[in-house]
């Protein structure tokens, strides 16, 4: 293979930089409210790049990210008061890794519909373990006092969004990743043309877990609260899904554009006509399956090169 | 121990086998014969459910007729839904490369265009009525006459299905299907005719088992996806596909509820169904019934 020259990823240190000078700014001066989208379009941006580094590259659709998320804030405040806030964090990240690898090893023998259902049942068999477990312990929900300023959460989540984005970034440019394409084009000839492809899909399942689980840890840190119902919701993995079939996943700028898109149109509606909002989501997600699966990237891609001839 | 050898417990497996049955033959025939992963089905219950909610309060009209209208509303917006989105997916070499994931997504958010639609006309409240509650005692079992006819219903409509796959030209065709998808083509099955047919028929049977689920409990525009869930245990448990075994499968997956919940507690049961599920999906993917298939 050839090295591609330096030159090449300009664009995208380019991009890089303009997205952290633009979130110094909105820490600097913006309000509240800007801030606190800010926080959610990043969250959104670190949990579906870390999403397509796994699911985008390798074809196989988690439909259970959710879960990764859920146990982040789970140890976040289960380890509240015990733990320094920030180390929290990471071992939130440490942990959801850990599940990773303890669900996927058996999980990820099985492929097509069977791995979509199969993630989606192993989320929702860990959440409703949890709600036991605190049932058990007599609790309804946790409260978290003195947790950090929205403006530390926000640099916090900067750096996670950053994180994916670059690991995401790397990793479709690398041996792994490009292991990880074959296995999405044809796993019987990866595995023939000596790709360890169980060991590859089992590495990059677990690292794509480690940020999901930071963020559900600093999200749960936001709300100062946590309730597994809410926390290991499906509908996070959902919108994971959406977003990246929106944006499209096959590389990083998809499924940025696609968080961008979805916060903006969560903040037009949301509040006002959440059944209109998630309408609107719905038949998006309809249109964009049937017309355009490249996603808004692969649409503006090909439109680019349309005009370039 | 007693109380698990007792018939009303067994009643109540019996009963809810029999609806599960009903969910589970529609999302089957859907799957077995395009590969569509329907996760809208329980969303064609929840309609159904509305449909003879409407029918009964404002006009009067017995669920006993909406036996009749939903499943043809529901065949409607089957054949709709196909011609609209499907027919499309499944004739782009593009798109039909991934047709499991590609239909989960559209499904995904045909359920969540029909769930808000009906949040927003009907808003979220719990719909209900009274109709056939009295007792009926059979030996020592206590049941209540809605579900006497909710087990009859539900248990006739599978048998017909399956008698109609077993013996009629257009059964025969899409069991071929399921079985060989071009070798059935080749031989001179219609597969867009057939594809019809069977959203028509898989959507029918959901509605008819959404009359059937507002006749014993209340409903909101969000009762249909636990449904699609224990459908989808179900199918896999029978083995995807396989029309048969999703009749053992709902049977196992009824007993593992009513029974389990009785011994544990009914906490317990979301626990309970996802772990059956998830413990078959690992240790025999292609289904209880299933043979080993060679991977693709």
């Amino acid at each position: 293979m050839m090295r591609p020259a330096l030159s090449e990823h300009l664009p995208f240190v380019g991009a890089l930089a303009a997205a952290l000078v633009a979130s110094a700014a909105l820490i600097v001066w913006g309000d509240e409210y800007a801030v606190s989208i800010g926080l959610t379009l990043l969250m959104w941006v670190a949990l579906v790049q870390s999403w397509a580094a796994f699911s985008g590259l390798s074809g196989y659709i988690s439909l259970g990210h959710a879960v990764f998320y859920g146990v982040g804030a789970y140890v976040m405040v289960v380890g509240w008061q015990i733990l320094p806030v920030w180390l929290g964090v990471i071992l939130a990240g440490l942990v959801a890794g850990a599940i990773a690898l303890l669900l996927g090893w058996p999980s990820l023998r099985v492929r097509g519909p069977y791995f979509v259902i199969l993630t989606f049942g192993l989320a929702e068999f860990v959440k409703y373990i949890v709600v036991s477990i605190e049932a058990a312990l007599g609790r309804s929900g946790r409260l978290l006092i003195g947790t950090p300023s929205l403006r530390e959460l926000f640099g916090a989540m900067l750096l996670l969004a950053v994180a994916s984005t670059i690991i995401l970034y790397v990793l479709r440019r690398s041996r792994l990743g490009s292991g990880l394409l074959a296995v999405r084009e044809d796993e019987i000839a990866a595995e023939a043309i000596g790709i360890n492809t169980a060991r590859t899909k089992l590495l990059v399942f677990g690292l794509s877990a480690i940020i999901p689980g930071m963020v559900g840890a600093l999200m749960s840190l936001r709300f100062t609260y946590f309730e597994p119902m809410q926390s290991f919701s499906p509908v996070t993995s959902f919108t994971i899904v959406t977003i990246a079939v929106l944006g499209g996943s096959d590389d990083v700028p998809g499924p940025l554009l696609g968080a961008a898109f979805l916060v903006a149109l969560s903040e037009l509606l949301w509040a006002r006509a959440p059944e209109l909002y998630m309408i609107i989501l719905g038949v998006l997600l309809v249109s964009f399956v049937l017309f355009a699966p490249e996603g808004i990237y692969g649409k503006l891609r090909s439109w680019n090169r349309g005009e370039a001839q | 121990m007693s109380v698990l050898l007792s018939g009303q417990l067994l009643a109540a497996a019996l009963v809810l086998a029999a609806l599960y049955a009903l969910v589970a033959m529609g999302l089957n025939l859907v799957y077995g014969t395009m590969r569509l992963l329907n996760i809208a089905h329980g969303e064609l219950v929840m309609l159904g459910g509305y449909i003879t909610y409407w029918s009964f309060t404002s006009l009067g009209i017995s669920p006993l007729l909406s036996m009749l209208v939903a499943p043809a509303v529901g065949a409607g917006l089957g054949v709709l839904i196909y011609i609209v989105l499907f027919r499309r997916l499944l004739r782009s070499p593009k798109l039909a490369a991934r047709v499991e994931a590609n239909s989960l997504l559209i499904f995904f958010g045909v359920s969540v265009i029909f769930q808000n639609v009906m949040a927003l006309f009907f808003t979220s409240t719990q719909r209900g009525y009274v109709y056939l509650d009295q007792v009926i005692q059979i030996g020592n079992v206590a049941m209540t006459a809605n579900r006497l006819i909710l087990f009859g219903v539900a248990t006739s409509a599978c048998l017909s299905c399956l008698a109609f796959f077993k013996y009629s030209r257009a059964g025969s065709a899409v069991r071929a299907v399921i079985q060989q998808r071009d070798a059935a083509a080749l031989v001179g099955v219609d597969i867009d005719r057939l594809n019809i047919l069977v959203f028509a028929l898989g959507f029918a049977l959901a509605a008819l088992a959404g009359v059937l689920v507002s006749m014993v409990q209340e409903i909101t525009p969000f009762v249909g996806f636990p449904f699609t869930i224990s459908a989808f245990v179900i199918i896999t448990l029978g083995g995807l596909g396989n029309l048969f075994g999703s009749l053992l499968g709902a049977l196992l997956l009824a007993a593992v509820e009513v029974y389990g919940t009785a011994v544990i507690s009914s906490s317990f049961r979301s626990i309970l169904v996802y772990g059956v599920f998830i413990a078959v999906l690992l240790i025999k993917p292609q289904g209880l019934l299933g043979r080993a298939v060679a991977a693709k």
